[in-house]
């Protein structure tokens, strides 16, 4: 103990600023990832009270299809259309693709479930997710495959536009692709906290996760809303998935276990159902991953994050900006 | 009343699933102590057992290993008699130790089963090398590399029974050995970052290539990663800046080149040396700044070349696997030729020690043939006896691989 407390300050004096900053930048773009994931947690969490244990793998199924239009264009480093559409359309197509999906499993998996112990979802939603990384392991080859993003609109052997600086702090570059994914992630949680709170279609999911049968008796089609929530979850998981293919630059079948799992610890820890509490509980996680990494070493970063899950359980279950549900008894 | 009716049938349940338990428990013990001692008609088709990662973090090595064993088959079966038919068993590697122990159990009751090729890693091997003594079946590995599985050493026993474990793939030993003397004698490095991913294979080769760095001087210092973890941009902000060169030997290919290409981004500049595991052209290219440490392969074998066609690229990491079907199917067809036609597991488990391969058989770049006594200082009964060794490869400017050492 006494080594890793004197290894921990003997890493940050080494580090220094930089080091500081650099674990700071990379914690908030990796903390983003994460949170967009988590609201899909949040979301469905919020209406349904269901854990939806596939929805890591819905964001691997983003990824996938993102690769998949870089791929149809020709690849990074040969592509037939400029860059920007060339993102914008593997945006479209992770969102759409993961949406669609997000309805089905819906569709077929839960909502048959709908009456049953809540046991039953949950266990229904493990196995889709186990359904989904095999089939994707068989379809795939069980290959990592690389989005290339390093050579992603460069040109003439040149490193591209993604890794290029926007800015630099004391020395340390912060690159388009970081502002980028942060920026993108930014935007569609502010999207999405205005859906819920200034349009009907939010009024009608927080009135169906108030009260799902008594919205069902105001009029509301709660299962067009609950269809449209796991839509927009998985839109924002498929998202996900194409951003963590241009930053980290890779792809692979079991990418959606560890990043679903931390995603989950982000949404607990800040207070699942809460949609700001998904934002701030996945900074954390992200900042902790990060530091962790830089500062204690590679092997604990996996202990600090479950760590926190496991104290988040025991001293605040509602987690940073949940609220306990009052039951009337 | 009813109650106690239902009190009494959940305790007739309850002993029926004991009973019935017991009862199917004890008949599995006899069906492998019946196959360990069967005697095993060749006809037209022998079995041999395939156990490898199908599913898991590391299903891309697995299936590497797959794809090189129904090579193997296809290559065998054209040429050669009794066929071979390869039934597969997928361990999973480090993500469930369960699937390892249940393969093994499913194989040693095979009675048609008379060798086998596998378990991936050294801690399947470990867990699973009694359940296969217990059945008399000896296996192949085509990538448990630790040190201890072949030999004892210094408060290590050897943990496998001998004459039950042979393996195609040098020892940790070997290939740090050749890696560490690369890196200072040829290299002249003086600051050398290590980091393992957390696997058996990959930390067992990083300890014995940071003991020998150490022993000649040379300063190193050793982190850690998972196989599942693919954001490295806050381990490679923690290596130090006098950092010459970063070890980093990987089991999952595409996550080394994952970590090269993040430390482009970073703007880091040390080289980067990857193993056996990372040796896949087209997949880990450090252009100009990456060496591997692979098996010397003739890239002008037809077979080879045959192979890189038909999977879209060349790719070596899977190679011993070839080998140890080859091997697997020539003790076989020794011991179904001494036999007139039966064998039995024992028969082939003596046979395999005396099998050898050239060098174009074997595909590894040099011949194979096993040790039966300890040699060196690394090397045990199992291990193959030289010329078995490491290239080592440059990166070049374009990603290709060119021999260097």
């Amino acid at each position: 103990m006494h080594f890793l407390l004197f290894s921990v300050i003997d890493n940050i004096r080494s580090l220094g600023w930089g080091g500081a900053f650099q674990l700071l930048r990379n914690g908030i773009v990796l903390g983003s990832l994460y949170a967009l994931i988590a609201l899909g947690y949040t979301l469905v969490y919020g209406i349904l009270k269901l854990l939806n244990f596939a929805h890591g793998d819905v964001y691997m199924v983003g990824s996938f299809l993102g690769f998949g239009v870089l791929t149809a264009f020709g690849g990074a480093l040969n592509p037939g259309i400029p860059l920007v559409p060339l993102i914008i359309l593997m945006f479209a197509a992770a969102m759409v693709g993961s949406g669609v999906l997000g309805v089905s499993i819906e569709r077929f998996a839960y909502r048959p479930l709908r009456n049953a112990p809540r046991i039953a979802p949950l266990i229904s939603a493990l196995g889709v997710a186990f359904f989904l990384e095999n089939s994707a392991q068989l379809l795939t080859g069980g290959y990592v495959y690389s989005y290339e993003a390093l050579d992603l609109g460069g040109k003439n052997g040149n490193l591209g536009p993604l890794v290029s600086p926007v800015f630099s702090v004391g020395g340390n570059p912060v690159t388009v692709v970081q502002v980028f994914v942060v920026a993108t992630a930014v935007g569609l949680m502010v999207g999405l906290v205005l859906l819920v709170s200034r349009t009907r279609f939010g009024k009608a999911m927080r009135a169906t996760a108030f009260d799902r049968e008594a919205a069902s008796m105001m009029g509301i089609d709660t299962d067009r809303v609950i269809a449209s929530t796991f839509f927009i979850a998985s839109m924002l998981a498929g998202a996900a998935g194409v951003m963590f293919g241009l930053y980290i630059g890779t792809t692979f079948f079991f990418m959606g276990f560890l990043a679903g799992l931390k995603a989950f610890t982000a949404a607990v820890v800040g207070g699942i159902g809460s949609i700001p509490g998904a934002v701030v509980g996945g900074l954390l996680v992200g900042l902790l991953e990060s530091f962790a990494i830089g500062y204690v070493g590679g092997q604990w970063s996996d202990i600090v994050v479950f760590g926190l899950l496991i104290v988040f359980m025991l001293v605040r279950p509602s987690g940073l900006l949940g609220s306990y549900a009052i039951q009337k008894v | 009343m009813l109650r106690r009716l239902g009190f009494i049938a959940a305790i007739a349940a309850a002993l029926a699933v004991v009973v019935s338990t017991t009862a199917w428990g004890s008949a599995k013990a006899p069906r492998t102590a019946a196959a360990a001692t069967a005697s095993v008609k060749c006809g037209k088709t022998v079995t041999i057992g395939v156990a490898y990662p199908a599913t898991g973090a590391v299903a891309a090595a697995g299936a590497n290993q797959f794809d090189w064993a129904r090579t193997a088959q296809k290559l065998w079966n054209k040429s050669h008699r009794p066929r071979i038919r390869l039934v597969y068993g997928d361990t999973k590697l480090d993500t469930d130790a369960s699937a390892n122990i249940a393969v093994a159990h499913s194989f040693a009751s095979n009675g048609k089963m008379l060798a086998l090729t596998g378990p991936a890693g050294s801690q399947e091997v470990q867990a699973s090398n009694s359940i296969y003594k217990g059945s008399g079946l000896a296996s192949i590995s085509p990538s448990a590399t630790r040190i201890f599985l072949t030999r004892a050493m210094t408060g290590n026993p050897r943990q496998t029974a001998k004459g039950y474990f042979f393996r195609t793939v040098p020892n940790d030993g070997e290939q740090g050995q050749a890696v560490a003397k690369y890196i200072h004698g040829t290299l002249k490095e003086k600051h050398v970052y290590i980091i393992d991913d957390g696997t058996s294979y990959s930390t067992g080769l990083a300890d014995q290539v940071q003991a020998n760095l150490k022993q000649d001087g040379v300063s190193t210092v050793r982190n850690h990663t998972t196989t599942s973890v693919v954001d490295y941009s806050s381990l490679i902000t923690s290596i130090p800046n006098n950092t010459q060169l970063v070890y980093i030997p990987w089991q999952v290919a595409g996550n080394a080149n994952t970590f090269y290409q993040q430390s482009q981004t970073a703007n880091r500049k040390y080289k980067i040396f990857g193993s056996d595991g990372t040796d896949v052209p087209g997949t880990f290219e450090p252009k100009g700044v990456g060496y591997v440490s692979g098996f010397p392969v003739d890239a002008t074998s037809k077979t080879y070349k045959a192979f890189s066609k038909a999977h879209g690229g060349p790719e070596t990491f899977g190679i011993p696997t070839y080998t140890a079907v080859w091997v697997n199917a020539r003790a076989v067809q020794m011991a179904c030729k001494a036999g007139h036609g039966k064998t039995t597991r024992a028969a082939v488990r003596k046979d395999i020690p005396k099998v050898q391969l050239t060098s174009a058989q074997s595909l590894l770049g040099f011949a194979v043939k096993f040790l039966k006594k300890n040699f060196s200082t690394f090397q045990g009964p199992g291990d193959m006896a030289a010329p078995a060794s490491f290239g080592i490869y440059h990166v070049n400017s374009s990603g290709a691989y060119v021999r260097v050492g």
